[in-house]
Order: structure tokens, then sequence, then C-alpha cells
């Protein structure tokens, strides 16, 4: 791991980490990166491992997508992240594909912050020098923009550990079962108290604007309140609103906020049905 | 530890660990590099050694940085390691790394070191066969065989961790591995059966338990015999089978009593090495001194090369030729692979001073390996002037649209000033009349859009000069004899000074109907004189190859009340992109199928084909018929709806049947007029009979099956079209067979015919065992070879099992012929030798059989023919055409599911009952029926290639343009209903494109009964769908 960061530091900003691959590669084969040179962390131990830590889930950066999906730790404490694990790209590039590297990517696709998001998750960014947490949420700034620096390595990404009485959903319409249009994604936690309101609510979008975000509008008409269909229909109503996409060869704009609407609301139905029957 | 790849450079070892990064481009060195400048040459490029345990023993490998581990393994000579993209979405070059399954076309080879990488190369020792290869084999889960490898290793890391697996399990073990031909069906049926077998657990005989005898064979068509007594062992009166078969019941229908090989179950010929992963594949050879050939192409949809200048290229070491249009001659071609002459027209040169696609030919490239002939693509500089470009046929054909064919040597364009490839006009009877006189008339209008074949096999082709300065073309092509005719005159060379050889090919689907690009291979090798190597890439085949036609179609059809039809008008506007190729000849089959599936009196067509700056169609299975198919039985759905008619029983009513003429055949030929046909054998209705049980058609009438309780929004639906096809093109398509006999009694086969995974090979050689009495694997079979095998006109038109099939029998009753004329010699059954088969003699089980019960054996004929008396080679060729083309049918059914607040269309089965006459194979006839069904679903709701406004294509990759996915594919049922066509061998007529023609309609109309809307635009997308529902809410 020193190794590492002194080598990212030595060849700041020339040198890129490499973890899967499965972003880098193929774009070194399309001519991106041309002269960089590849720092692979592919051995680095200290970028492995899910463990309960003082209340959180922390998972290591270089943590692949089959990991994910194979860990009790995340299928009891990160329904959401786990369900997008699930159907993220196809079981051969899961065996690869790593979180930090789709977080660091941070295409607006990525499928792994819309349930780290609604989690709540934090990212462990580490250079030669320091070592600091960021909130995901800040961390992406825009398409393929992150807080990251050159001589930094995203080491960690951790989260509480959801309340009792929580429940979280992911759904991903697109590129999956034949469905025919663009990806969009949603994830969505929350929690109630003893009387039944909500006390917690996260939502969160992928594909929809420059970066994955959080609906917090739409996350504010919950709290406090039961989840009954009314609220979780105004709910649905303003993560859409949230939403800014846009339409390409796969979709219009309004139709995809016609969609997130739907996938959000089916979300938080199925999140408050889990809290009845759990 | 250290945290690189534990690479090692050649020479200095010290150095590489001191400074552990790989180099993503051409230069190794940690210092931030301003590379592509003048020349960045190969020598500059440090190899790097990759030291990693491959298939259990540790191997260095010499790796060029920045090199991916797909290229290293299959420089290693580990040819089952498949190259299909280069993004890590088709799977083909999947290898177990520790144990996981992993894509290496995205893995640098040094990210390999250190670990344990197994192919299917280890999987089992020599000859033997892991029980995975063994299921793959005897369930027919391999046609092309190119996705095997992957999907073997995929099963295997599946079987590793889960003895036990679920069929959704399997489904997702393999869905990262895409298949083309299988529809996954018998993928995942063969992986269930291996994981039975390794638990111990006894499996079902295949033909036996495998598959139900009544789903084969339909109902009632045994006289009553039982599954089980038709699976008895033996067969034949030797009991030589060593394993159950399901006899075929031709008994009741074709002249012979009961058949051994055709009809039964037989696995490929060719499985073996393809389960296996042997190195059969075009691209599965290194020659000394091979070159690489990359293709410029061009990134304007319509320009001229004002000037172009590749001295930089040429002096880039390692490159060793680069052509532009000024470097070759100026002959002018038609590149489909079609029967001389090639239907017009001749509008291609090899390489031009204009460019009409994004994507088009500029240069093209040799040199020592593919990284350098890539670089060398950039240094070569072009002058563009872009033209202004057209990309809606209807413009096009507007005056003042830009001209895309201005070059004056182009022949037979029919108007290159409006942009009019060609025109076909047919017709029978008064169409205004009908119109007039008929009681309802309706108009429609429907768009198929433009999908590609996607073979996960890219273009491939070597070519080199062989030891007698003869140029050898070892090339993935459905059409070897056309490829050497077409090259020719080039290459400058005549036909007699090339050798075209067609291996093993990973898929064709039409594609490969193409003299695509032997051309610029065959002129790099004549620059060079070296073997050179010329690949496609992923991205080339979306841009740069061939795809399907789309096409507007609309119809005006005449209905009497009481439901027959009276009139019935076609108008296609085609939209050819910027050649020619097979644009008239697709459009005169869509006018074809559009008209003659149903019995009309009154029919017109008339069609445009029409240039646009788009990327090629070209054939692709179905050629017309489904663009045809998908409007015809959408709009005769419409109608049954809007009069009030059964969908099926309206079909029924109006469909040809036995002895009807099909009005337009001998109008619409291929390219010239054609041939007058008499349809001589029709189960339609059956096909639709056993469809609509099988489906449960009769759900329709039931409001609570439509719905589901638990996901309110969804509404499910049942649709079905019927389809007729064709068998061969009629008096044009010809294939030849030959076959001589050897010591022991066995033979061998030589067909021109060209296997492309659909098991024609097999076929054929089961026509000749059958034939000649004896097993399939006494038959060896060698195909596609043009200087070693008699000519074939190719895998196309569905007719290889009707052509070649013919010709094989032909050459096997030569064969029989002499057999018995060999044996009255021996015998000296006096008076017979000249007529000996009115002896009564019969072939069977290897022997040859007297009326008084002698036999002598079929080693015996052959060692006394060669060796005691009278001496010869007994042997036969023979060749076959017909002037038939007799249509198979099929009906094919559609379940969906629409969510109606996405518009989402979850296809949840397909059904399929065919009659493709006498199956001379029932396993690889549900192969053809159950992949085309998932190919044909692509092009009904998720395939498309689509487009920016400058005219690029969008679609470059599997990400954007989608495939089924193993666990994405429906459920599939394929039924047999057979009739017997008196015109094909044992009854045979085609299957192989027929599947591809009604899924579309099918699920459209199934959409239709779900919730009430038509959809007359392909792909069936949740947008259209969500709009046409917001559409009809409102309205
Ligand atoms: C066929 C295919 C399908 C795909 N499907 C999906 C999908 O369904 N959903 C989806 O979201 N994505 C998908 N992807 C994209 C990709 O697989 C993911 O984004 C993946 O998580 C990237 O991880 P990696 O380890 O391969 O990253 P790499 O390619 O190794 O790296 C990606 C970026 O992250 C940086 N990086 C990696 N690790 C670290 C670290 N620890 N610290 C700092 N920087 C780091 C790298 O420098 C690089 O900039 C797909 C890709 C392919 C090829």
């Amino acid at each position: 791991m020193g190794e590492a960061l002194a080598q990212l530091s030595e060849h700041a900003p020339q040198g890129n980490p490499l973890a899967g691959g499965t972003n880098l590669v193929v774009e070194m084969r399309v001519g991106r990166h041309q002269g960089k040179s590849m720092v692979d962390l592919g051995r680095l131990k200290e970028l492995r491992g899910i463990q309960a830590q003082n209340g959180h889930i922390v998972i290591g950066g270089g943590t692949t997508v089959s990991e994910l999906l194979k860990h009790p730790l995340i299928a009891d404490h990160a329904v959401p992240l786990c369900q997008s694990a699930a159907v993220f790209a196809n079981p051969l590039i899961r065996n690869r594909a790593t979180v930090a590297g789709n977080l660091v990517d941070a295409s607006p696709a990525a499928d792994l912050a819309p349930p780290l998001l609604a989690l709540g998750a934090e990212v462990e960014l580490v250079s030669r020098e320091h070592t600091r947490w960021v909130s995901l949420d800040e961390f992406m700034v825009g398409v393929r923009k992150t807080l990251i620096q050159p001589d930094e390595l995203m080491r960690s990404i951790r989260w509480s550990k959801p309340p009792k009485r929580s429940a979280g959903a992911f759904y991903k319409v697109g590129l999956r079962k034949a469905d025919a249009i663009s990806v969009l994604s949603a994830a969505v936690m929350v929690a109630c108290d003893t009387s039944g309101r909500c006390k917690l609510a996260r939502i969160a979008l992928g594909a929809l604007a420059p970066r994955p975000l959080r609906a917090y509008e739409a996350e504010d008409v919950l709290q406090g309140q039961p989840l009954q269909a009314e609220g979780i229909a105004e709910a649905a109503r303003l993560a859409a609103e949230a939403a800014r996409p846009i339409s390409d060869i796969r979709g219009t704009a309004e139709y995809r906020k016609r969609v997130t609407e739907v996938i959000v609301r089916r979300l938080l139905v199925q999140a408050s049905e889990a809290l009845e029957h759990p | 530890m250290a945290p690189a790849i534990r690479g090692r450079s050649s020479s200095r070892r010290e150095e590489i660990r001191s400074c552990p990064l790989l180099c993503a481009t051409a230069i190794v060195r940690p210092s931030p590099l301003k590379q592509r400048s003048d020349c960045a040459p190969l020598r500059r490029r440090r190899p790097i050694q990759v030291s990693l345990s491959l298939n259990g023993q540790l191997r260095i490998l010499d790796c060029q940085p920045g090199e991916t581990l797909l290229g290293a393994l299959r420089r290693a000579g580990l040819w089952s390691v498949k190259h299909g993209c280069e993004t890590g979405e088709c799977g083909a070059c999947a290898v177990l790394i520790d144990g996981a399954l992993m894509p290496t076309c995205v893995l640098l080879a040094g990210q390999a070191a250190g670990r344990q990488v197994v192919t299917l190369e280890c999987l089992a020792p020599g000859q033997s066969l892991h029980p995975l290869q063994q299921a793959f084999i005897e369930v027919g889960a391999i046609q092309c065989g190119y996705c095997s490898p992957a999907m073997i290793l995929a099963a295997q890391a599946l079987l590793a961790g889960n003895p036990r697996p679920s069929e959704s399990d399997v489904r997702e073990a393999l869905s990262g591995v895409l298949c083309r031909c299988t529809g996954y069906k018998k993928p995942i049926e063969a992986v269930l059966r291996a994981a039975a077998a390794l638990r111990g657990e006894p499996v079902p005989p295949i033909g036996g338990g495998g598959v139900p005898f009544e789903a084969v064979f339909g109902h009632g068509r045994d006289g009553g015999r039982t599954p089980a007594d038709l699976a008895a062992p033996g067969g034949g009166p030797s009991g030589i089978r060593t394993r159950p078969i399901v006899a075929f019941p031709v008994t009741r229908m074709s002249p012979q009593p009961e058949t051994d090989v055709v009809g039964h179950r037989e696995p490929k010929v060719d499985a073996v090495k393809l389960a296996k992963g042997r190195a059969v594949f075009a691209g599965d050879v290194e020659l000394p001194g091979m070159l690489h050939a990359a293709l410029l192409t061009s990134p304007h949809a319509h320009a001229r090369i004002r000037h172009i200048d590749a001295s930089r290229a040429r002096a880039l070491p390692g490159v060793h030729a680069v052509l532009t249009h000024q470097d070759i001659p100026r002959v002018v071609y038609a590149s489909g692979g079609q029967s001389f002459p090639n239907p017009p027209p001749y509008d291609q040169v090899s390489l031009d001073n204009k460019v009409r696609y994004a994507g088009d030919r500029v240069a093209v490239v040799a040199a020592e390996t593919p990284e350098i002939a890539r670089e060398a693509l950039g240094l070569i500089d072009v002058g563009y002037e872009p033209l202004p470009a057209v990309f809606d046929p209807l413009q096009a054909m507007q005056p003042g649209a830009p001209r895309i064919h201005d070059e004056p040597d182009a022949v037979e364009i029919l108007d290159a000033n409006r942009n009019l490839v060609a025109q076909v006009h047919a017709s029978v009877g008064d169409l205004e009349r009908g119109l007039a006189e008929s009681d309802r008339i309706f108009e429609r209008r429907y768009y198929s859009q433009q999908v590609q074949q996607a073979s996960i096999e890219p273009h491939v082709v070597i070519t080199y000069w062989d030891e007698d300065d003869r140029l050898v073309v070892r090339t993935s092509t459905q059409v070897p004899f056309h490829v050497r005719r077409m090259l020719a005159p080039l290459l400058g060379l005549p036909v007699k000074r090339i050798r075209v050889i067609k291996p093993r090919i990973g898929g064709g689907f039409g594609g490969k109907q193409e003299m695509l690009i032997e051309d610029l291979c065959g002129h790099l090798t004549l620059a060079t004189g070296r073997p050179v190597r010329f690949e496609y890439t992923r991205e080339m085949e979306f841009t740069s190859a061939r795809s399907r036609h789309p096409q507007w179609i609309t119809y005006r059809a005449g209905v009497q009340a009481d439901g027959t039809l009276n009139a019935l008008e076609m108008c296609i506007v085609e939209d050819c992109g910027a050649y020619g190729t097979h644009g008239l000849t697709v459009c005169s089959v869509s006018g074809l199928r559009g008209l003659s599936t149903y019995r009309c009196p009154n029919m017109r067509l008339h069609a445009d084909i029409v240039y646009t700056n788009k990327p090629v169609p070209g054939a692709f299975r179905g050629y017309g018929a489904p663009q045809a198919l998908w409007a015809l039985e959408s709009l005769v759905d419409e109608v049954a709806a809007e009069m009030g008619f059964d969908p099926v029983e309206f079909r029924l009513r109006n469909a040809v049947r036995a002895g009807d003429p099909l009005a337009l055949a001998k109008a619409l030929g291929e390219g010239r007029e054609g041939f007058e046909q008499i349809i001589q054998s029709c189960g339609l209705p059956d096909c639709a009979a056993q469809g609509a049980a099988a489906i449960g058609w009769d759900r329709r009438a039931d409001p609570g099956w439509r719905r589901d309780p638990a996901r309110p929004h969804l509404r499910r639906g049942l649709g079905m079209a019927v389809c007729m096809h064709g068998t061969a093109i009629a008096g044009l398509d010809m294939g030849a067979a030959s076959i001589k006999m050897n010591d022991d009694g066995s033979f061998n086969l030589l067909v021109g015919a060209t296997d492309l995974g659909t098991g024609s090979d097999t076929v054929l050689a089961q026509i000749a065992a059958e034939t000649l009495g004896c097993l399939l694997a006494d038959v060896v079979t060698y195909s596609s070879d043009t200087d070693l095998t008699p000519f074939d006109t190719g895998a196309y038109a569905s007719s290889t099992t009707y052509i070649s099939g013919g010709a094989v029998m032909k050459a096997a009753e030569q064969v029989r012929e002499k057999i018995f004329a060999r044996v009255a010699l021996m015998l000296g059954v006096s008076g017979s030798a000249q007529q000996p088969s009115a002896a009564g003699m019969y072939l069977r089980n290897r022997s040859v059989w007297l009326p008084d019960g002698r036999s002598v054996s079929l080693e015996a004929v052959a060692l006394h023919s060669l060796h005691t008396f009278d001496q010869e080679q007994i042997m036969a060729t023979a060749s076959h055409m017909s002037y038939h083309s007799p249509p198979p049918f099929a009906a094919q059914f559609a379940e969906v599911e629409v969510d109606t607040e996405t518009g989402q269309v979850t296809v949840t089965r397909l059904v399929m009952a065919v009659d493709c006459g006498t199956a001379i194979n029932p396993q690889t006839v549900e192969g053809q029926v159950e992949g085309g069904l998932v190919q044909a679903l692509g092009y009904a709701v998720s395939e498309e290639m689509a487009y920016d406004q400058a005219g690029c294509l969008l679609t470059r990759r599997f990400g954007d343009y989608r495939v089924f996915q193993a666990d994405e594919a429906p459920e599939l049922q394929a039924i047999l209903a057979p009739s017997y066509e008196p015109s094909g061998p044992f009854g045979a007529k085609a299957v192989a494109e027929i599947p591809m023609d009604g899924v579309a309609p099918a699920v459209a109309n199934a959409v239709f009964d779900a919730v009430g809307v038509r959809l007359r635009s392909l792909p069936l997308t949740p947008e259209k769908v969500w709009l046409a529902l917001k559409q009809a809410a409102v309205g």
C-alpha cells in the first residue's frame, strides 16, 4: 500500500491506479489514458475485506461486486447494495469490478452509488500524507468528476448499520432482463419508529443527472409521517422532479422522469411492506 | 508486498521490480510521455514477462506492454480462448483465474501475474471428455461452438461451488457468455445434465426420456407406438447402437420404411473438437512471419478524399504495407456472395477516393503486430472534403438530395441521381378493382429497424501464398466458392490460383454471405508476400460489416365481409445504406413473402430500394422475410381484430395450402426471373393447432389470467403469427458432393456445402450414412475447400439440407449401385451385374443384404474392389439443383407481460411449431428453432442500430446493442410438425431462417392482446409502448 501510494505521488498526475480494470482497460483500448502508467492495486490486502466495526459496516475499496454478493454482512446490513450487486454487469465482470473503481470512475450510471448513497456511505481517501473521510454525496462532483486527488487511493467505504425497523430496496431499469431502455436506477432506505412514523428516509437516483444524487425534497416529505400511499406518491413525484435526465437514443427525458416516479413509488411501497412484515 | 504486477523485464529484472508500473500505451517508462511522436517504434517498447500458472504449469509469457491477457494466451497457443469483443461483454474470452470466471479482453496480461489461469484446454486430458463436454455434445448444446469453451468454463465454475444448481442458477452462471446460435436452452439442459452426472445420478438417455416424444413429433402421429417402444435400443437388425434412440416416424409418410440414421438425434460430427476447444476456427493458426492488418475507416458519413498521404505510416518500423485507393487497381464489383452474375448494382471498389458512410473503407495496413498496425492508422494523413449526407431514404429520393454514387464507373444503378438502387414491380389480378369490390379496406404502415447479425466470431481471414504460388484464403465465410470467383478479378489472379478454405466458423447468420474483407487481406499478401491476418473488432462488426435492411412497408388490404382476402397491395421503401449489395434481392424476397403467405386474387408490389449514407445492410437470416412478415402478420391481426374474427381461424382461412401456386414466384426471382412454384407439402394447420395448444391459447378468454394480483400494473397477453419461408433459390442454387469408399468400408464425404455452425456437415453425413447403410461415424465429412471439395453455392437461403443434401443423396445412391454391382461380381450373382439393385439387394448395418438372407460386409466389398479383382475405387460425385423452392411453414406464439406504467414488455414464453418436412436431425432442427426464436426476439424488442445526427453509429458494443443473455431469454418450445416434401431428400425442406420471421408480429400482437394498443414500429421499446398507452388513455 505504501509503495503504491509512493508511486502515485511520484508519478502524479500520470500514475493511474488499476483495480479490476473493467473501466480502465476498456478505455485504454480506445486510446484514452495514453502515456499513463498503471499502478496495479490487485494484490493489496489493505483494500480487501468486509467488516463490522463500531456500528459501521466497513468494506475495502478493492472489494469486488461478487464479494459483496456473497457476504452475509452485506445481505444483512445493506439490502439495496446487495440487490444492486446482483444485477451488476454480468458474472464475469462482477468477479473483477471493484467498489472503489465504480465510485472513482464516477459514471452517472455507476450502479453502486445509489445504494451507497441511500445507506449514507462515506469514503476514505488516503495519500502518503493524509487520510480523510468524505461523504459519498460530496465525493461525487459531476460526470466522472470526484474529489479524489491524483495521489490518493480510496481505501475503504463505510456506512452505519441501518437501525432496527428499517428497510431498503434497489431497482435498475434497463440493460438487464432485456429491458430495452437506458439505465436508470433508484435506491431507497427507510426506517420507522415504533409508532410507524418514518424517522429516516433516503432516496437516491442513478443515471438521471450528471452524477448519482439524493432526492432530498422527496425524503423530507416522508420524514415524521407514516409511510402511506399518499406520502409515498408525493415523494415519488418529487424524486422525479429532482431527476435531470437527458434524452438519448434509448429514451427521452420525459419518459425517464415518469419512470423514475413509478420506480421510486414501487420501491417505497416495497420497503414499507417489508417494514410491516419483516 | 509489491503492489505491482509481478512482471520482469526480459533484460532487466531489477529495474522492473523497483518500478512496478504497467504501461497503458507504448512505453513502459514511468516518466510522463508525449507519445505518438513521429514514430513510437516497436523497439522502444520493452516486452514484459509475465509469470503465471497456466493450466497447472508455471509459464512465462512474453507480452507487449498494454497487451491483454486474451492476446497473450492466444499467442501462447491457447486457442480455446476466443476473441468476440474488446469490452468484456460477450464472454467468449473467459478463463478461470483463481477459480473465478473472468473476461481476458479487459484484463492486462500483467494483471494475471502470479495467478492460476485455467483454460478449456486442461478440462479433460487427451481425447477424454469431461462430463460437461459430454453433456454439451449429447444434448446438442454446441452449434457453431465459438462460445462453447467459455460456456463450459462458466458451468465448471458454477458446479465447483454448487453441485446442485437450479435452472435459474445455471442461467445466471451462463449469463456472461453471449450465444447467438442456441437460444441458451440446450446449453442450460447440458449443464443440468452434467451436474446430475457428476453427482452420480443416472441421466436419461438422449431421445429416450430427454425430450417428450409428443412434443417432438406431435400428437397421434406414431400410430399408437409409445415413446418407450420407439426408444428401445437396437433399432436396426444388428443391435449395433450403443444407446437408445427415438426412431423417426417417417414410416407413414416416406417411402423409406424405417430409417436408422435420418430422423435421429445424432450428435454433431464436429461436436467433440468444438467441445474440447481445439484450434479449428479461421483465426486459430499462427503462421511464420504472419502480419496483422488494420483498417482505417471514415469518420464522415459522406466525403471525398482530397488527398491521402501514407508516408509516415509506412515509415513506422514494423509496418510492411499501407494501401490506399492510389495503390490498388480500381475494379468495380458487388460484394454480396451470390451466384454469377451477381445481381446489380456493381457500385463498389476495394478502396475508393470517396467515402459513403461513417465506417467506410479508407486504407489498410499490414504490420508485425496488431498494435503497430493500429498505431500506423493514426499516421495516415487523410484530407476529407465532407459532403452533405442523407440518412432517410424518402429524403434521399427527393430532387436535390446529395448524390451518393456519382462515380462514372458504377454499373446498373437504376437512377443514381435519385439514389435509387432499383425498383421492383409485380402484380397479379387487378388490384384496384379488387379493392373497389372489397367490403372493407385497411391501410397500414409498418417500420422495421436496422439490426446486426452479431455472430460472436467477428469476420476473420488469413491469406498466404502456398508453395505453388497460389493464394490461400482461410476465411470465416458462408460462401467459399463465391469468394474465390469474386476475389479473382479484384486481385488480378485467375480463379485457378486461389484456394478458399472455410474451417469451422463462429456463426454467420448471413453476415458472412459477403465477400467482406478477403479482398483487402489478399491485397496485403500480394503487396508483402507474407501471410496476413485480418480480423474485425466488435466495433467494426457494427460500423463496417453488414446488417438487416430497414424497411417501411405500407399495406392496403381489401377484405370481404365473410373474411376472405380479396386484394392486397404492398409498397416497400427499403433503406439500402451506402452500397447496393443484396438490396434488390432482399427486397424481392420481402415482396414474395409478403404477398404469398395468403391466397389473394388481386395483388400488387411496388418497392423502392434507396441509397443512404449509412452502414450497409446485406444478408441476414430471413433475408427480407422478417420485414415483410412483421408487417403482414401485424396487418392480418389488425384486420381480424377489427372485423371480429378469431386471429388463428382468420389466418388459416386465407392461408395458402398444398396445391396452391405461389402467384409471384416467377416474377420475383433472385434479381432475375424466377420459376413457377406450386406448394406440394404444407403442415400449417397442424402447426397452428399444436402451437396454440402448447401456449395455452384459450387463456385469452380468461380475464383472471390476464392480471396478477401481486403486481396490479401488469397485463398478460398472447399473440401469434404464421410464417412461410422458402427452401433455396429455385433454379439457381446448386450443391455437389463426392463420396469415396475406404478399405474398412467407411466413406469420405466431400461437400462444398458450408457448415456455419448449423450442423449441416452432420445432416449431410446422416443422409449419406442412411443411404449407404452405415453408421454416422463411418462417414468422414470434409467440407468447404475450393481445392478439395466440389462446388456449392454456399450456406444461404435455407438451402443446404435440401440442395446439398440432394447432391449427397444422389452421390450416395450412385455409390450404392456400385457397391451392389461389386457384390454381384463377388458372389457371381448372374445376370444381375447390370441391374444389381433390381436383384433385391439392400444396404443396412454396414452390409449388403441379398433377398436370400446372405450378406456381405462393406469392408469385404471395399477390400475386394480396392485390392482383389478388377480393381476400382468405388466413388461417385453428384450435384443437385431444384426448380422447386418448397416452403416450410410455421406458427409462432408469444406470451407477454406488459408493465402498464413503464411500457416494459417482457416476453415470458415463445412457442414455435414448424413444418420443415422430415427433420433429418430433430436435435439440430430444435437448435435452429430455439436459437432463431431468441435472435428474432432481439429484433422484436431490444436490438437496434442507432445513429447520431451526423450518421455515426451509436451502438458500437454489446453493452449498447442488446443481444439476449441466458438469464433474459424466455422459456422456449420447439414443436416439430413435419409434412413430407416429395422433392426433398427423405422428405426434408428448410428450417434455418423461418424462426426469424414471425416473432416480432407475434409479440406485437400479444402486446395488443394484453393492453389494447397497436405498435407499428420495431423494436417494441418500453417508451413506445408507454407512449401508445398514454395516447390511448387520452384519446
Ligand atoms: C461489460 C461491462 C459491464 C459493466 N456493467 C456495469 C454495470 O452494470 N454497472 C456499473 O455501475 N458499472 C458497470 N461497468 C463498469 C465497471 O465495471 C465498474 O464501474 C467497476 O466497478 C469498475 O471497477 P474496476 O475495479 O474494474 O475499476 P478500474 O477500471 O480498475 O478503475 C476505474 C477507475 O477507478 C480508479 N480506481 C480504482 N480503484 C481505486 C482506488 N482504490 N482508489 C482510487 N482510485 C481507484 C481507477 O484509477 C480508474 O480511474 C461495466 C463494465 C464492463 C466492461
